[in-house]
């Protein structure tokens, strides 16, 4: 028997130094590549239609230059006839050719977004309440909406031309080192340099744009937390501290865009400079060659020609690899999400036994390295008894709770669910066994039909008659009185319930899902105790194997537990009595 | 809100700028102009190399400078641009927030923050890539395009007439597409909001949906509103991929015309061929800037409908101004007739409460009666739609906010941190003195659990306080409330989550420590409230009862009816 079990506790910050990955960009643009999975055809057309575009530009001005020099110049008007009609079906063909290539690399970006952004968040989805307690709301939209937008932008705009780019630099190339190997190399010298400069930049323009991106995170996390506090910036009369951190906010994240944007956009003008000194190159030198007898002059202006159809591509890939430095810093922020590994796996079936619905022994816990909440609990709640826990405020009531329902896992020992470790259930599981009314009741937008049968599979589809049936069987009915417009009524964000009344729907929620142990962590505390009684009417008529796990403050609520266990200081004792927990919790020693 | 009727053209932000927008343009020509002399210059080389004059040191000098001025002022221009777009941004969004700032609090709810989120984030993006891509494209490439007309038409009026036809058909066309997908850049900012809304519920939801095990039904509504987010995005791509050939084909036809009619006047002896050898090449310098158009007209359409929604913010009005007028308050509180509806039922009606100052009164009430909506009418919070709440007799509204709030400390029931340290969070008031919050600690029994903490009050709280428990959450809404030092004090059922006996010493600490304060207390307890001066019953937004508890025993059977709900517990209670 392993109980001692300790376990690491997991860094789910994603700011965090230790959470960051540094890639090459090799590395990075492979690990890219399995978004593009199902696109490789299309890729491929899209390329095609690239190509034909591309030729289709090339080919026109060649056919009219071809018009004047044999039909117009000698006044042939039939001819002209003839090739306006070719030139216009070479214009047609460029129309579709034009289309294709924008509809179909556009339609790749739009689709890498949605896988993007899908695998995101079902990942965020997959992590545990830590991770969420880590990292702020801000800063996770930003990286699923702002972060992902940025590889589409790389994706739809840049990946097709680059590939394009590249092709007609690396035939350019080639027919410069043909004509005159010496001039070729000392044309592509200050290509080679820009290779050099590129590699010693790119580091640090995708800093830049890492810092950049950052603040972008930290600037929507600090409008969001703001204005979901907006009531006590107004009641406290400090819209100016609202003001005062989004400036802060603001001006660095206005620094860091100008830093990211001057590093980013210094690749252009480096470029432009290269493609000028090649062409200086080849005049100074070409004319060098040619006075030297080794070269003509009509060699030269071919070169001309040719350095244009090298540089060109170049010019353009400046653009193309600044956009690549920011879609990595964003890839990066994504990764650090997608790299996250879940802490709390679904373990193997294990030679472990506990006893009755739920067993703790020797479970110790901590949140973070500095302090422990809960240290060596050990005791079993048997089915079908009702269970109060009480204490005073930050006596870890709530996070034993969380660990019976297995939010957290505990840092040493083990919780026993039905008689096995709790680590071997599957989430689908627990669930279904327990159900855990949380201390802040949570609504989403929709009904407040909707929001009861969150997560509800059963009554999915009943209509409101047939789903208030449903209530008033499990006696539920009197508590929607306290709902203008009943099932219906409409559930924002805003104030428009009330704490109480969120706390109803919490209630109807978790009692309507039938759970074998209900734990109910101070789920009443805003409703008034003449409603509150119709609470224990309905908890007291839930089936007699539901084991209840009640937290509360107030004493009539828990007069009717079979057992009272007192929770303070991280340590759990059995209280005899009533009495004798009243006791402890008025005159008891505290730790709070 | 349709913000395409009033909204102002997009260009219109740019005023302010005026001066850094005339630089950048100059930059701007200056490096592209530059670099047209280069090709001049290479044609000037070859020519005066062949008549054998060509000095290579000129050469290399006036080249070198030549290449070195397009790589300063291409520098110059890139970084202005990058400042002008990062400045405007800011500002914006600073005037954004400002203006937000100044809003009531029930703007905020009903224009949902995830929405205006989007608006100060995603939408300013749009503005910042406008100002910093579109700009000097447009004004380059109106100047090319224009200036070539003009050329063209010199050359030769009647061929350029027959060319420039096809401006008009291209206008049409930018028109009739940026028309159609300017609803759809609007359409894909609402899915952004959607977007925004479903990732931060299942942030803020995320235990319920770990304990629910409802991961995938989350991510089904991720994947509902990120595939129309897809096929919105794809909708937009259909008429930009239209759009671009139209445009491409439409000027092509221009090189046509060039070609067939200019050449049938070549072959006529009507036009000569140097003039049309001019025009085939200014034809394809007029083609381009039109191609560079049809590009960033899909920034300009975007920032466009950004800006409808930023204006739209920028243009609603401000809060109705706080009055000037200040003085100290006593506490004596008069609510008249006061009326207040969220939907189609009041939530308050007819409400008429008097408190006289120093007193202390309870409002009691089954959930839902319109308890805290009635708090945050007597706060400002909210304006009822009827009636009036006055102090000492005075409207809130004549108040200015600077001397009336700080005057009056709000304890809500659903607790607000921030991400920020404890004493700020504490004395998030600036008129709070290093005495006032050392008393504030200490009444609402926080100071010993501050001294476990490391670093006291400077140990940051995590956002929405993730990091504390429900009670001392509570008492932390208390101290910075009381840290104010009000005259006073409104709690919202401010017991619910603190035990009996902290309960009992916070309230003690409070009337020792804070003589002379007014209170009016939310609560479902009677026994702490049965020495009140007043108790108030609310139910559905009606006030039923009104009295002392000796009173209200009497005349209130509902009132009764709690009481008897409560009796089994005060057994308990009152033994200590």
């Amino acid at each position: 028997m392993n109980l001692k079990n300790q376990q690491k506790i997991m860094n789910y910050e994603l700011n965090s130094e230790q959470n960051k990955n540094k890639v090459s960009a090799w590395k990075a643009i492979k690990s890219l590549l399995p978004i593009l999975s199902g696109e490789s055809s299309i890729l491929i057309y899209a390329s095609i239609a690239t190509i034909l575009n591309s030729a289709v530009n090339l080919i026109a001005p060649l056919i009219i230059a071809h018009v004047v020099d044999t039909y117009i110049v000698t006044k042939q008007f039939g001819g002209v006839v003839t090739f306006s009609f070719i030139l216009l079906g070479l214009y047609v063909f460029g129309l579709f050719t034009s289309y294709a290539q924008t509809r179909l690399m556009g339609g790749t970006g739009q689709r890498v977004l949605f896988n993007l952004r899908t695998k995101i968040f079902n990942k965020v989805q997959e992590l545990p309440t830590a991770f969420f307690n880590a990292n702020k709301a801000g800063d996770l939209i930003s990286r699923i909406n702002n972060d992902t937008d940025k590889l589409n932008q790389f994706f739809s705009q840049t990946l097709v031309r680059f590939v394009g780019s590249i092709v007609i630099m690396i035939g350019a190339g080639i027919f410069l080192l043909s004509i005159n190997l010496k001039l070729g190399v000392a044309t592509l010298f200050p290509a080679f340099l820009l290779l050099i400069i590129t590699r010693a930049l790119s580091p640090w323009v995708k800093r830049a744009n890492t810092v950049s991106l950052k603040s972008t995170g930290g600037l929507s996390a600090e409008i969001s937390e703001s204005l979901q506090n907006f009531k006590v910036v107004v009641a406290f009369n400090r819209r100016d501290f609202f003001r005062k951190r989004f400036e802060v906010a603001n001006d660095d994240n206005y620094k860091s865009a100008i830093k990211a944007g001057v590093a980013s956009n210094i690749f252009t003008p480096i470029f432009e400079f290269a493609a000028n000194l090649a062409q200086l190159i080849v005049l100074a030198y070409g004319v060098y060659l040619i006075t030297n007898g080794n070269f003509t002059l009509g060699l030269l202006f071919g070169f001309l020609a040719y350095v244009a159809n090298f540089y060109n591509p170049l010019r353009q890939l400046a653009n193309l690899w600044s956009n690549f430095q920011v879609a990595l810093a964003g890839w990066d922020r994504i990764s650090a999400i997608l790299n996250m590994e879940n802490g709390m796996q679904v373990l193997p079936k294990n030679n472990e036994s506990g006893a009755g619905i739920i067993e703790f022994k020797n479970v110790s816990f901590s949140y973070s390295e500095e302090k422990k909440v809960l240290s060596n609990l050990n005791f079993v709640l048997e089915k079908g008894k009702t269970y109060a826990l009480v204490g005073p405020t930050c006596g870890g009531k709530t996070t034993t709770a969380s660990l019976m329902a297995r939010l957290y896992d505990p840092t040493e020992g083990i919780v026993f669910l039905d008689g096995k470790d709790i680590r071997t259930f599957f989430a689908s599981e627990t669930t279904q066994k327990i159900g855990f009314i949380l201390q802040e009741p949570i609504l989403f937008s929709g009904t407040v039909k909707e929001n009861i049968l969150y997560g509800n599979e059963k009554y999915k589809d009943f209509s409101n008659e047939d789903f208030e049936k449903v209530l008033k069987t499990a006696g539920l009915d009197g508590l929607l009185v306290r709902f203008d417009g009943g099932l219906s009524a409409k559930v924002t964000m805003s104030d428009a319930l009330s704490l109480g009344q969120k706390q109803l729907i919490a209630f109807m929620r978790a009692v309507l899902r039938e759970p074998e142990l209900l734990i109910l962590d101070e789920a009443t505390a805003n409703i008034d105790t003449v409603t509150e009684q119709l609470l224990e009417e309905i908890l007291k008529k839930l089936p007699k194997e539901t084991t209840r796990v009640i937290i509360a403050h107030r004493l009539n609520t828990i007069e009717n537990a079979d057992e009272i266990f007192f929770v303070n200081g991280g340590g759990i004792t059995l209280a005899g009595s009533m009495e004798h927990a009243v006791e402890m919790l008025l005159h008891g020693k505290r730790e709070s | 809100m349709p913000p395409s009727a009033k909204t102002p053209s997009i260009f219109s932000i740019l005023t302010p700028y005026r001066k850094m927008i005339v630089w950048l343009i100059i930059l701007a020509t200056f490096a592209n102009g530059l670099s047209l002399f280069l090709p001049k210059l290479i044609s000037i080389v070859i020519d005066s190399y062949i008549k054998g004059v060509l000095n290579l040191n000129t050469l290399i000098l006036e080249f070198g400078s030549l290449t070195l001025g397009i790589l300063l002022f291409t520098y110059l221009y890139t970084v202005l641009e990058i400042y002008a777009s990062e400045k405007v941004g800011r500002d914006i969004r600073s005037q954004l927030v400002t203006k937000i700032s100044k809003q009531s609090y029930r703007f905020i709810a009903d224009k949902n923050p995830s929405k205006l989120l989007t608006t100060i984030t995603s939408d300013i993006d749009s503005i910042k890539m406008f100002v910093g891509q579109a700009i000097v494209s447009l004004v380059s490439s109106t100047v090319i395009i224009i200036g070539a007309v003009i050329i063209l038409l010199t050359i030769d009026w009647q061929l350029a007439l027959a060319v420039i036809t096809i401006i008009p058909v291209i206008g049409i066309t930018f028109f009739v597409i940026l028309k159609m997908v300017r609803k759809l850049f609007v359409q894909s900012r609402e899915v952004v909001d959607w977007l925004n809304k479903v990732i931060s519920e299942s942030i803020i939801g995320s235990a319920l949906i770990r304990v629910l095990h409802t991961e995938n039904l989350e991510e089904d509504k991720f994947s509902v509103a990120n595939a129309k987010a897809r096929d919105t995005g794809i909708s937009i791509l259909k008429l930009f991929s239209l759009l671009i050939p139209i445009i491409t084909f439409v000027s092509s036809i221009g090189s046509l015309i060039v070609v067939t009619l200019g050449g049938y006047y070549v072959v006529n002896g009507s036009m000569s061929l140097g003039s049309f050898a001019a025009f085939t090449n200014y034809i394809t310098i007029l083609i381009f800037p039109i191609l560079v158009i049809g590009f960033i007209s899909n920034i300009i359409a975007q920032a466009s409908a950004s800006y409808g929604r930023i204006y739209e913010v920028l243009q609603s009005p401000d809060e109705k101004d706080s009055g000037n007028f200040s003085a100290p308050l006593t506490g004596e509180i008069n609510i008249k007739n006061v009326t207040l509806s969220y939907g189609e039922k009041p939530a308050l009606k007819d409400v008429s409460i008097s408190i006289k100052a120093k007193t202390k009164t309870a409002i009691i009430g089954p959930t839902a009666a319109g308890k805290t909506q009635l708090l945050n009418v007597l706060a400002g919070l909210t304006s009822p739609q009827s009636g009036s709440v006055e102090y000492d007799g005075h409207k809130i509204s004549e108040y200015s906010h600077t001397s009336f709030y700080p005057q009056i400390g709000l304890v809500f029931q659903d607790s607000v941190l921030f991400n920020t340290t404890l004493r700020e969070n504490i004395a998030f008031s600036t008129t709070v003195t290093n005495e006032s919050l050392e008393k504030a600690i200490e009444t609402a029994e926080l100071s010993d659990f501050i001294s476990t903490l490391p670093e006291g009050l400077d140990s940051i709280v995590s956002e929405r306080g993730t990091s504390l428990s429900g009670g001392q959450k509570q008492r932390l809404m208390l101290a910075r409330a009381l840290a104010l030092n009000p005259k006073i004090l409104f709690l919202d059922d401010f017991t619910a989550r603190v035990d009996a006996q902290t309960e009992k010493k916070i309230l003690a600490n409070v009337v020792k420590n804070y003589p002379g304060l007014t209170l009016i207390s939310i609560t479902q307890k009677i026994a702490p409230i049965e020495s009140y001066d007043q108790i108030i019953l609310l139910m559905e937004g009606e006030v039923l009862a009104q009295g002392t508890h000796k009173e209200l025993l009497k005349i209130s059977p509902e009132y009764v009816q709690i009481y008897e709900s409560q009796k089994s517990t005060e057994n308990y209670e009152l033994r200590t």
